[in-house]
Order: structure tokens, then sequence, then C-alpha cells
């Protein structure tokens, strides 16, 4: 028996079949199919309601539970409507899963930001403004030249998204709804960002080459 | 609006440095989430470098990778 066994020992691969091909179907069982697609997928929402509730600390026991069913309900509209790429890779429940935990964390993430301002600062606070001379030394080099590489390597959009989302500690999908875009593009701007950082630190000797054991 | 000068901090550092290639988008991830999660419990040496890398760098998708494992491996 393997480990997925014996933490879904309730999954049989056959009547996970019936039961995604019933989800479309009319009647009594596409209705059926459609409650036990809505129950897993509330118990995904549930959960990571509760994995994420400090972000909420306002939020009484009805707030996360509506929550958690606005963002089951969501997701339901999401799986139904990526049903035929569903290709089997996992199980169906895993697959469905996935959405559950996602539309949640969103919803979590922009309740707890929903009164937050977003500033989007282009420039850091200088050192000469850090608290004593001590911080000063302590930051030491890399720190300067990391400040140096970020005024004058990244263009304004990538300063602006990579001090938000590492400095300022914004919330990904915050961020992408108070610009109007998606995370897939902010991770991509993040990830030139950081290839411009390094190249420029590791030209200039502040930053060495990762060995391959350093890698995950 | 109140603009501010962020701090750039230690572990702001450590972030930005990071080195995020090869590069794995989060609708990828989200694609292979499913499956890489299912290959890691079943087999914890599993290896996938391109979504260990995008785990480590993104906290949303990392969040979201360690949820569905506890889900698969809850008993609730």
């Amino acid at each position: 028996m393997s480990v997925m066994d014996r933490v879904m020992p309730d999954v049989d691969p056959a009547s996970q079949e019936a039961w995604v091909g019933e989800l479309t179907a009319p009647g009594p069982a596409g209705h059926a199919a459609q409650e036990h697609l809505f129950d897993l997928l509330l118990r995904a929402t549930r959960h990571q309601v509760g994995r994420l509730r400090h972000q909420v600390p306002g939020a009484g026991t009805a707030d996360l539970e509506d929550l958690a069913q606005q963002a089951a309900a969501d997701a339901m509209i999401a799986v139904l409507g990526k049903l035929d790429t569903f290709e089997g890779r996992s199980r169906f429940s895993t697959w469905v899963y996935k959405f559950g935990v996602l539309h949640a964390g969103v919803a979590v993430r922009r309740q707890a930001w929903r009164h937050r301002e977003v500033s989007l600062p282009d420039t850091l606070e200088p050192r000469d403004r850090l608290p004593t001379p001590e911080a000063l030394v302590q930051a030491g080099d890399l720190h300067r030249a990391v400040e140096v590489a970020i005024m004058h390597e990244l263009t304004p959009h990538q300063r602006r998204v990579t001090l938000a989302l590492l400095v300022d500690q914004v919330p990904v999908d915050v961020l992408a709804a108070r610009l109007g875009t998606n995370r897939n593009a902010l991770y991509k701007t993040l990830h030139d960002a950081r290839q411009r950082l390094r190249a420029c630190l590791l030209a200039s000797g502040h930053l060495e080459e990762p060995s391959e054991r350093s890698k995950p | 609006m109140n603009h501010h000068e962020p701090r750039l901090t230690a572990a702001a550092i450590d972030g930005l440095l990071l080195d995020t290639s090869p590069y794995l988008s989060c609708d990828d991830c989200f694609d292979q989430i499913d499956t890489y999660v299912e290959r890691l419990l079943a087999d914890p040496e599993h290896r996938d470098l391109p979504m260990q890398v995008h785990l480590r760098a993104c906290g949303a998708c990392a969040e979201e990778a360690e949820a569905l494992l506890e889900l698969l491996t809850s008993g609730e």
C-alpha cells in the first residue's frame, strides 16, 4: 500500500472517473456529483482559512466560515470551467483541493489587506537615516551595493514591484489586484529584477556563483 | 497617498538576491502542484528543481503547497 493509498484510502480510481463524468450530467446524478465536489472544496477552503486565520485577527468564527463558503463557491466555478483540462496526472480530489486552497488563500489575504494602503514606493530609506552608526557598520558593503543596484539596475516598475513584495511584504495577490495584473506577471517581474540584481552584484564581486551544494 | 520609503532589512536582501533559475511561472506551478505534492508524499526523496526553486522564491505558492500537503495527510 502506497503513502497515497494510506492518506486517501477512500478514493477508488473507477468511482472517481465516474464522478468526474457525472459532474456535467443533467438531473439528479449531476446534482449529487456537484454537491460532492462542493463538499470537497469546502474541506479545502476551511482548512486553508483556518491555517491563515492569524492574518485576519478581527474575524470571528462566522466571518471565517463566510470566507470559506465564498471561496468554495468561487473555486467551484473555476473547477467546473477547467474540468476538461484535468488529465488524470493526479487524483481528481487532489486536483480539486488545489483550487480550494488557492481561492481561500487569495480571499484571506485580500480580506486582511482590505483597508490597508499599498503605497508603491520606488525609493529606499537612505542609510544615513538608519537609527544608529553601529547599524550602518553592521549593514556593511553588501547592503549598500544592493541599495545602489536597486536604484540603478531596475526599471521603475521592477523597483516598485520588488520593494512592495519583498520589503513592504505586500501579498502578491493583493498587489496584483491593486495594479490590475496577476500573480504570474508579478512573479515574472520579480524574477527579472532578481536576475538583474544578481548579475550586477556578481560582476562587482559582492556575490559568488552558487555551488551545486547550495541549490535546493 | 501616504508615501514612505521602505528600509532594506537583512531578510529582504536575502529575498532580493535569491537565484530563481530555472524559471517556473506561478501558472505552471499551479498546473503541476497536485502532481508534485502526490509524488512527494509517495517518495520524500522526489526532486523537481524548477518546482523547488519556485516554492523557495514565491511565498504564496509555497504556502499553498504546504496547505495541500496538510490536506492530503490530515485525517480531519
